[in-house]
């Protein structure tokens, strides 16, 4: 692999961005390679939106990642996949799920949701991204697991050409993370994204 | 946060943690005996994996009921020869600062190390202080760690110098180190836990004549760690080949440094200060000399760049200095590898990609993203107690002096925040001057607990015209969770005991009882108490979860909903939203998530059609 990797995970407090990030990290750790990455805590977390960066490499420093400067960005919701985008770099990819989860300020204003919502595919392809979007939603309850949308992108990226980790690799990192319980469906929401797309290059 | 069994396992082992949960297991390797702590973030996942820990390990560990303690706690500790340790964000070293700075005339004897998370960006914080100011005002010493493995070393070299130098140190770490997640190297370690005893010395009574006498004995030791700190290892040059230029900094400013040269594929000589008060004299002189240019790289305030300007003139050094003095990175919030190469260019030349494209993108894009602030929760109490608040006293009728903690997020009445105990001190103050609205001060119970207390005794003995709404949810939730004095002290009878004639509780889910408490209290000349009791919804859905108990959920009757949007817009519960066919006029209605739904049952009580009722559990 090239010497570090940069990604960035975005959605809304809840949706278990830091479940994926753990993934990708516990499956990175166990290929002997060094992983660094920034989370939110605290106030910030509750509903609001969230970014997580990661870092994936031999040699590594700051835990942060500039505007411009990600291969791939995962967006469980797709508001904050356009708030974020502006972190890959140019023709790097977008993974987006079709969720949207309307914020109080588009509850009171539904002129300005329905205008953001139609003219969302616009506004993604002023980035000049790869974008792949699936409907995360439909396939996490196929799986039998509705909270499990992380989970589908999750095997989306397993798919993106240069991530420097296989399938197999993440599948592993997946069953020590998650409740026993829930294993088999995270699995076939994994296995359901990844055949989602066929293999991007 | 981690796994206990990770933190505790007294094994070698590469293990993925967060920063903060590295400097726990940095202090488990030294040994700590004792800890106390108040949460703070982004300090609190050190406290809490250590009092997770300790039981475990048989040492000490306590959530206190304020920073000061929690220092005096382990200060104690110290000087009764154990190792000892805090952790506080950047504000709470304000609430120690009083015993800190006497505690460095003092000494110490077992290792006593002090943690401060600082906030560059205001993450979570009311202000980006910059805690190695304290370095100078108050002699501290101060370690400054770049990354999460140094974070973990730094603790344990910290406590050996404290012991050393019998000096209290400060390790600062920032929110990019304590939240970072990295891959750290755990270390074998030897517990050697023993009894404390108190030395029978006069240094430790900090009476005018000793405290005149210890000031130089603190001035000297620090002359002594100077010395040390050359050969210590803590100052590291890097590259260091050329004249032109040369970086100096520390902490996370490091590892921008580091990440900018790499894009800009440029070698300057750098060096790395670990340990930034007192400063290494000696590796500062020897690395500028016949240098022509100081490149100054740190978060927020130009700390390294003034002292060491200073010292630059002050030993006939004349580089040019770059840094805050001149622009080339700014004094407020964080930065990153991109920012500080923008900076470097400025001195040292060079190009780096350009992002005028994606600029141009967000400039045309950025009105259709929605602004998304952090809310309440789903069944927040505090939702309702703020909601039946504004109900009675409109905002503009009012004065509104709130608190730190989830009530900081009201939307509708709140005037003033200041900081821990601010709201009942202010109250005090308005009750002086303004004489036609009502007033109010709303603290949370840890809130009360931690500084509340004394100004509440203030406004009962001058008679203070004011009412104290105390929002008691059981715990301290901001900071995650935290047990508080709350679960064992009832509130009620402190403020009995205080004096206060008046005082009431209410139980929030009851919209017309809720409304009536404050009426009533108003009637009353003040201080007044009105204590809000009820348990944090979110924990409380979490235990009930927890223990596979059903919850009782409720729903919209599509059919009697006019979609008013009171339930929406005015009380904002992010359980609820519209229909999706919201193009039909006929069809727009409420809709409750089920899976958020808490069963507070406000919402049913505050429609106007009563078109919200519980969703019976056999339908």
């Amino acid at each position: 692999m090239t010497e570090e990797y940069q990604m960035v995970i975005v959605g809304v407090g809840g949706q278990g961005i830091l479940t994926i990030s753990d993934v990708i990290a516990i499956a990175a750790r166990k290929k002997g390679l060094h992983i660094l990455g920034s989370e939110v805590h605290g106030m910030a977390q509750k509903g609001g939106s969230v970014i997580t960066n990661l870092k994936i490499g031999k040699e590594l420093h700051s835990p942060t990642i500039p505007e411009g400067s990600a291969k791939v960005l995962i967006g469980i919701e797709e508001n904050e996949t356009l708030r974020f985008i502006k972190y890959l770099e140019p023709n790097a990819t977008a993974i987006t799920s079709k969720t949207i989860l309307n914020p109080v300020s588009w509850k009171k204003n539904k002129k300005a949701a329905i205008e953001a919502q139609e003219k969302i595919d616009e506004n993604l392809a002023k980035f000049k991204a790869k974008i792949i979007k699936i409907d995360s939603e439909a396939l996490a309850l196929e799986a039998g697991l509705s909270l499990a949308q992380n989970i589908v992108l999750l095997g989306v990226l397993s798919q993106v050409e240069g991530f420097p980790l296989s399938d197999e690799e993440l599948k592993e990192a997946l069953k020590e993370r998650v409740p026993k319980k829930y294993v088999e469906q995270n699995l076939k929401a994994f296995e359901l994204g990844k055949n989602a797309i066929e293999k991007t290059n | 946060m981690g796994k206990l069994s990770d933190l505790i396992e007294n094994k070698e082992k590469r293990v993925l943690c967060l920063g903060n949960e590295a400097i726990a297991r940095g202090a488990i390797e030294a040994g700590v005996q004792v800890f106390a702590a108040y949460p703070g973030t982004p300090s609190s996942e050190i406290s809490a994996a250590l009092i997770a820990a300790a039981p475990e390990l048989d040492f000490y560990a306590e959530w206190s009921t304020n920073e000061k303690v929690a220092m005096e706690i382990s200060y104690a500790a110290s000087i009764s020869g154990v190792r000892s340790m805090t952790a506080l964000k950047h504000v709470g070293l304000n609430v120690a600062a009083d015993a800190y700075y006497s505690f460095m005339y003092m000494g110490c004897k077992g290792g006593f190390v002090t943690v401060v998370g600082d906030d560059p960006h205001c993450f979570s914080s009311q202000n980006e202080q910059d805690s190695r100011w304290l370095g100078v005002s108050a002699n501290f010493v101060i370690l400054e760690p770049s990354n999460p493995q140094e974070a973990k070393d730094y603790v344990k070299l910290a406590f050996d110098i404290s012991e050393k130098f019998e000096a209290p140190i400060l390790l600062r770490s920032t929110t990019r180190i304590s939240h970072a997640r990295a891959d750290v190297q755990y270390n074998e370690y030897e517990s050697n836990f023993k009894e404390g005893d108190l030395e029978k010395t006069p240094r430790f009574k900090c009476l005018p004549a000793i405290a005149r006498a210890n000031h130089p004995k603190l001035l000297e030791k620090m002359e002594k760690i100077k010395e040390w700190i050359f050969d210590s290892g803590l100052s590291i040059v890097e590259d260091n080949d050329g004249e032109d230029y040369g970086i100096i900094t520390s902490g996370i400013s490091y590892s921008y440094v580091k990440d900018a040269l790499k894009t800009l594929k440029r070698t300057i000589p750098i060096l790395k200060l670990g340990m930034i008060s007192p400063l290494d004299e000696k590796s500062i002189l020897r690395f500028a000399k016949n240098k022509k240019n100081i490149i100054f790289i740190e978060e927020v305030d130009p700390y390294l760049e003034d002292r060491i300007s200073a010292l630059f003139i002050q030993n006939g050094l004349n580089p040019e200095i770059h840094g805050k003095c001149n622009g080339i990175t700014k004094r407020y919030h964080e930065l990153d590898s991109r920012l500080v190469a923008e900076g470097l260019i400025k001195v040292i030349g060079g190009e780096l990609p350009s992002l005028s494209e994606i600029q141009k993108a967000v400039e045309e894009t950025k009105e259709f993203i929605p602004f998304r602030p952090p809310l309440f929760c789903a069944g927040c109490q505090h939702r309702a107690a703020f909601y039946e608040l504004s109900k009675v006293v409109r905002k503009q009728d009012g004065i509104f002096s709130s608190d730190i903690g989830c009530y900081s997020l009201d939307p509708w009445v709140t005037d003033t925040i200041v900081c821990m105990g601010a709201s009942i001190g202010m109250a005090n103050g308005f009750a002086r001057v303004i004489k036609n609205k009502p007033i109010f001060a709303l603290i949370g119970d840890s809130t009360f607990f931690h500084t509340g207390l004394p100004a509440l005794v203030n406004a009962v003995y001058h008679k203070a015209n004011f009412n104290l709404i105390i929002l008691d949810n059981r715990m301290t939730a901001m900071t995650g969770f935290q047990p508080n004095p709350t679960e064992d002290i009832p509130i009620e009878n402190v403020v009995k005991g205080l004096g206060v004639d008046y005082i009431v509780e209410f139980d929030p889910y009851n919209f017309e009882k809720g409304k009536k408490t404050i009426e009533d209290a108003l009637k009353h000349e003040g201080p007044t108490v009105i204590i809000m009791r009820k348990i944090c919804a979110n924990e409380w859905w979490r235990r009930k979860r927890r223990k596979g108990e059903e919850i009782e959920v409720f729903h919209t009757n599509s059919e009697v909903c006019i979609a008013c949007g009171t339930c929406i817009v005015q009380y904002q519960c992010p359980a609820i939203s519209w229909s999706l066919d919201t193009n039909s006029k006929d069809k727009k209605y409420t809709v409750i998530d089920p899976a958020m739904c808490t069963g507070c049952s406000v919402c049913s009580q505050i429609c106007p059609t009563g078109a919200i009722s519980k969703v019976e559990l056999n339908d």
